[in-house]
């Protein structure tokens, strides 16, 4: 049979059921029996098995229910609002999909356009941008820099820089002299150490395995 | 040419009200038209340093809300008689004066004085506003200390959002011991953070507050060391390029001396 008689899609609240076009109430019984049978797939014992309301009798709905209490799923019958055909429900996410790529594409263009800063930035002054921050001059102590993308200072970093502000774990941090306060990159954090000599070379934070790293790079 | 200078610091106590009495002192000792104005409303001492409190007659307030000509506020030094002191009022506060009104009396001393010194409040409120409004140059105090060069760097953002380009640093209450020792600040790390031109380098030195108490700078003194750093500020000040000097260190000779004098 090219298609499923049942079909089963998981939802956050469990499974939900759907029955190919002209199958009859014992097709489906027949088929989710053989299922509950054979132990294989999704019905777990204690999962919640979701029935769309429009799918035959209150009568026959209730065998169903039955059928799956007696191999200790829950059965529900899904409220109307909830309920949609598969084939919708597909279109419907496969444009949100499509959105969300546009919207993370966007995001990333955003990324990529780039401010720059021709001075020192001092005490008490912020930078905040979702793009990435280049910075001609130094980062003094006290000034901040919160980017959604990468930061990189030609000069002296000894303040408190943030890239990837917005989650992007991919974002880097460089300066000729990397003495920061903090590091953040995404949602991690890296404090200075308490003493902190001046680097010779430039170095780079970034992200790996979990953790802030810093290493030297040529420039 | 008349040059308007703001003496300012950000952090309190770091030697502005010092600054602006020696150097005003300075350029007056050197035929300058002078006048130095006060705009630290509520807590005046440029008077003190300077011996003038006496004098005073009226203040800045009293000409910026139009009571009297600024000319009837100045008070002339008893002893430079190119120097003058527009005093400020110990009752009002720093509300009482604003930009425009600092500018607009600006722009008359510019007519009559070749040097206009404004002595600046601490802090970065409106006081701070108001006395940087005018100035063409403002000169930065700070100490060979982290929170005070925190504080002028912030200062030097603020100005630098102000449109005030040109600024300088005076790095005042150095002890060249401590630097020596590692115990302080030296220049170098102090330029690292400010990278700013410095045309000031005051030691630490016990006759600026024996001097203040006297009410005569110690730019004065031929014996002062700050008072030569001072002298050699406004040198600089008047273009002249003189180098900075190396500090008399409390070494090893200078203390066996200390024991034979014993
Ligand atoms: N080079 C120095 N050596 C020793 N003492 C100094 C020196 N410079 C300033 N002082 C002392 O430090 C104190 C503060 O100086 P001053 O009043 O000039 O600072 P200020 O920046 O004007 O303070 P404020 O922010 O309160 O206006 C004074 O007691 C002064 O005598
Ligand atoms: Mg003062």
């Amino acid at each position: 049979m090219s298609e499923e008689i049942v079909k089963i899609k998981g939802s956050k609240s469990g499974l939900q059921l759907s029955f190919a076009d002209g199958a009859t109430f014992d097709d489906v019984r027949q088929d989710i029996e053989d299922k509950l049978v054979s132990g294989t797939g999704f019905f777990l014992r204690g999962t919640l098995v979701l029935l769309p309301s429009d799918a035959f009798t209150e009568e026959e709905r209730g065998k169903l229910q039955k059928l799956f209490h007696e191999h200790g799923l829950i059965c529900r019958t899904m409220k109307p609002a909830e309920q949609q055909t598969p084939s919708e429900k597909v279109r419907e996410e496969s444009k949100q999909h499509q959105e969300a790529v546009k919207k993370a594409k966007a995001e990333k263009d955003k990324v990529q356009e780039m401010v720059v800063v021709n001075r020192t930035l001092r005490g008490g002054q912020e930078i905040r941008t979702e793009s990435s921050v280049m910075v001609c001059g130094n980062v003094n102590p006290g000034a901040q820099i919160i980017a959604g993308g990468s930061i990189d200072i030609r000069g002296t970093c000894r303040g408190m820089v943030h890239a990837g502000a917005f989650g992007d774990s991919t974002a880097f941090i460089i300066a000729d002299h990397l003495m920061p306060t903090q590091i953040r990159i995404s949602n991690l954090i890296a404090r200075s150490p308490d003493e902190m000599e001046k680097t010779e070379r430039a170095e780079r934070a970034s992200i790996k395995e979990g953790r802030i790293v810093i290493e030297p790079i040529e420039r | 040419m008349s040059e308007i200078y703001v003496i300012t610091s950000g952090k309190g106590g770091v030697g502005k009200t010092t600054t602006t009495a020696n150097l005003g002192v300075g350029l007056a000792m050197r035929g300058k038209k002078v006048v130095l104005v006060d705009t630290d409303t509520g807590l005046r001492n440029l008077d003190l340093l300077l011996g003038l409190e006496n004098r005073i007659m009226y203040d800045l307030i009293d000409v910026t809300e139009g009571r009297v000509p600024y000319k009837k506020a100045l008070v002339r030094h008893k002893k430079y008689d190119s120097l003058f002191l527009l005093p400020t009022s110990q009752v009002k506060d720093k509300m009482a004066v604003n930009p425009e009104q600092l500018i607009t009396l600006c722009n008359e001393l510019r007519k009559e004085f070749d040097y206009i010194l404004i002595d600046c409040p601490a802090g970065i409120e409106q006081g701070f506003k108001t006395a940087i409004a005018a100035a063409d140059t403002a000169l930065v105090v700070t100490m060979p200390e982290i929170s005070a060069v925190r504080d002028a760097d912030k200062i030097i953002g603020e100005l630098g959002r102000a449109d005030k380009e040109n600024i300088k640093l005076i790095v005042n209450r150095i002890r060249p011991q401590m630097v020596e020792n590692g115990d302080m600040l030296d220049m170098e790390d102090i330029d690292d953070i400010l990278s700013l031109e410095c045309i000031g380098q005051v030691p630490d030195d016990i006759k600026v507050v024996t001097s203040t108490n006297k009410g005569e700078p110690c730019i004065t003194m031929d014996d002062s060391q700050a008072g030569t750093a001072y002298r050699n500020i406004v040198g600089r000040m008047c273009g002249e390029d003189i180098p900075f000097m190396t500090f008399e260190k409390e070494g090893f000779w200078t203390r066996l001396k200390h024991v034979f004098r014993k």
